[in-house]
This record gives C-alpha cells, structure tokens and sequence, in this order.
C-alpha cells in the first residue's frame, strides 16, 4: 500500500509541474511581443479598436488621460490594470488566436473597446 | 442501450428547445446589453466552465453542496469548503481550503444514525488552460483536485480519506455572449483507511453536458445533465451502479467583485448492481444540490 501511495504521490507532482510548465511551452514566449497603444479620454477608449498581430506576445499601454482612475480589464484577454489619472499602465497579453476580445474600464462599464487579432 | 439512447434524445431535445429559444432571445434583445461572461461557474458548478479568471486576482469562495435522500429513512448531508483562489498568470489557477461537514441520518439502511458537524477535511484544485478559445469557440481546461477527507462525505463517519479529482472542463460560445454549452470528463480515484488498517479503493467516472443562456445582463439560466458510474477499486473492473442527474442553473453575477453560482439536480434515472428497482441510492443521493458565493478582492 505505501509503494502505491508513493506512486500516486509522484504521479501528481509530475501533473503539477506539467500543468505549472505549460504557460512557458511552445517557445511563443521567447518572441518578442508587438506593441499597441490606447488611451481613455473623455469616458471613451481612443481609438475604441486597435488592432495586433495574432500568435504573438503582446503589450498594451494605457495612458489615462481622464480626471479619476481606470481599470483596463479584458476578460477573454485575462488581464487587469488600475492607471491612476494622468498616468500610464502596460499589459502583458499571451499570443493570441485571430479574432475580437473585448476590454473595457472595470470601473465606468460603459467605457469598451474592441482588441482585432488578425 | 436503452439508458444511452434515451440521455442522447433528453440531451438533444433539451440542446435543440434552448437553441431556438435563445436564439429568438437574442434577435429580440438589443446585444450591445450583454458583454462576455466568464465561464467557470455559468453552468451552475457541476459542470465547470473553462475559465480560470484573470492574472493577478484573488478571491474568497464559500462553495456549499448538499446531499438529499437515500434508500428509506431520512438523510441529509452538507459540504462546505472554504476556498481562497488566485490566478498566479493568464494560464494556471489555484484554490485551497477547508471543509466543513454536516450529517443529518436516520433509519437509512446501511448507514449509521447521526446528527453531527465538523471540520472534515481539505482540499486544493490546480487548474490549467489546454486549449484556449480562438479561432474555434472551445476551451478546455484540465483541473486536478486533491482533497482529504477526516469525515466520510456520505455515512459522516470518522475515516482517513484521500481522493484526486480530476476533470476536463470545456466549453463553446454558441451565440456570442449569450448562449454557452459546457461539458465535462470526470474521473475521481480514492483511497479510505478502514478498520483492520488496509486500504478500500473506490472511483467514479462521469460526462456532462450543460447549456447555459444570458437572459438579462449578468444573469444567465440552464440545465445541466450528468452520468456518472460507480466501481469498487482504483479501474473500472467493479462496477457497482450508475447515475443520471438532470436539473436547473443559475449563475448571477451580482456586481463586478460578486457573483453567485446555484444548480439543484434530481437522481432521474441509474441502476445499483444488486438490488431491484431503478435508481442507485447507495452510491449516490437522490437530489443534489450546489450554492456558490464569490468575492474577489
């Protein structure tokens, strides 16, 4: 019984670290990642859509041009970030498949914009 | 055969009136309302949805699941599980926290009379993405979950128990941000210490299919169909009886740090090897039923 135990015990460690190595496979991480710039002005995304090349990594910086904090947050993109009034923020987005992920300011949800993949 | 055929046709029929349903919903509705939703726990939390949140947050879960009826007699029994859960990166998730157990048992036929509460264990759960929504619109996400039990989930026995939960959680966006169907592969192996100090081995196997519809902004309704199989040992060669669960969903996401999650499912058809008459009210209750609070902070 305490060999199968040991057994199954090994069998998880090898599953988490798996699991924990898997955001660093296939070497996309080593790429570097293309930029893309957006700004909030007026309660608005400027522009509302950007545009990125697909499969790569990604950094997005957002300047807040508006009088109160903001909260960039995407929940296909998987990432948040407060930029306090006056001051810029970067994101950093795993490569992505072609397609549109939505973001928006967690605080005010009607400010949104569209990411395009392509 | 029979019991195959008849899941296939519930499954379909269901899938087919929530299509039409959602569909002419949707047309209905001004869509620029509904925003995408994560995933996790629209499906009420039997089924899991393929999410595994965004980098950076924390958050604090009260996951309640409750066990009604058995084979004669009254019996009622509660698992609550404290969980603190944090998304490290855009690619892994993980929880941790401690059960609490609550039996209510009387005059059921095999099990021991009780009225009793306590801690009863622990458990963790690491999930990871394996295929991430892109070009198609599935995802699918692996979940592993260890847990020890100090009391038995099902008689409220004092026992050493271990267990690894391990699930294939999926899901596709059918209508965009409004209709979602999820599926998961389950196999659970575990291990209890008994009276003359060996090892009893028991698993369970199971596949599920969920559908779930935003009906309003932040709120979507569903059904959730699970099949599971019982078998004594860690394969699959003592097979002891099957289960069919069929019931409905709620996921309410109630403001932007708190959501809600509930299913309540009712045994609907299975076999226990052995005995007559439908249903396998030893492995499994009659009703079960799932609540789930998150805060993130």
């Amino acid at each position: 019984m305490m060999a199968k135990l040991a057994a199954t015990r090994r069998c998880i460690v090898v599953l988490l670290m798996t699991m924990a190595l898997q955001p660093f496979g296939g070497g996309a991480s080593a790429q570097q990642a293309a930029a893309v710039s957006i700004a909030v002005k007026g309660g608005r995304f400027v522009p509302s859509e950007i545009r990125a090349p697909a499969n790569r990594p990604l950094t997005i910086s957002v300047k807040n041009l508006d009088s109160a904090a903001i909260e960039f947050e995407s929940v296909s993109l998987r990432v948040e970030k407060i930029v306090a009034p006056g001051a810029q923020g970067a994101v950093r987005v795993r490569p992505l498949a072609p397609g549109r992920y939505e973001f928006f300011d967690d605080f005010h949800q009607q400010t949104r914009g569209t990411l395009v993949v392509e | 055969m029979l019991l195959a055929r008849w899941l296939c046709r519930t499954a379909a029929l269901l899938g087919a009136g929530i299509v039409v349903f959602g569909a002419a919903a949707a047309r209905a509705d001004d869509d620029s309302a509904f925003h995408e939703l994560e995933t996790k726990y629209i499906f009420g939390n039997f089924t899991v949805g393929s999410s595994t949140g965004i980098e950076g947050e924390k958050a604090f879960e009260s996951e309640n699941r409750i066990d009604l009826g058995k084979r004669g007699g009254r019996y009622g029994a509660l698992q609550s599980v404290f969980e603190f859960e944090y998304t490290p990166n855009q690619f892994t998730q993980i929880e941790f926290g401690p059960i609490l157990s609550a039996h209510d048992i009387r005059g059921v036929p095999g099990l021991d009379d009780r009225t009793a509460a306590g801690i009863g264990g622990f458990e963790a759960a690491f999930r990871s993405v394996l295929l991430d929504r892109g070009a198609l619109p599935l995802a699918v996400t692996l979940a592993i979950e260890p847990e020890f039990h100090s009391i038995d989930e099902t008689s409220g026995a004092h026992v050493v128990n271990y267990g690894l939960e391990t699930k294939l959680q999926a899901d596709a966006e059918l209508i965009k941000n409004r209709l979602y169907l999820g599926f998961n592969l389950l196999y659970e192996p575990e291990t209890t210490r008994n009276d003359l100090g060996g090892w009893d081995d028991e698993s369970t196997i199971g596949g599920s299919v969920a559908l779930a519809w935003q009906i309003i902004p932040n709120v979507a309704i569903g059904a959730d169909l699970w099949y599971l199989r019982h078998y004594d040992g860690l394969t699959f060669r003592t097979f002891t009886g099957d289960a069919v669960y069929l019931g409905p969903t709620l996921y309410w996401k109630i403001d932007r740090k708190m959501l809600l999650s509930a299913a309540w499912e009712t045994q609907i058809a299975g076999h226990e090897i052995g005995m007559p008459g439908p249903f396998d009210l030893t492995d499994f209750s009659q009703t079960r039923a799932r609540l789930l609070f998150e805060y993130e902070f």
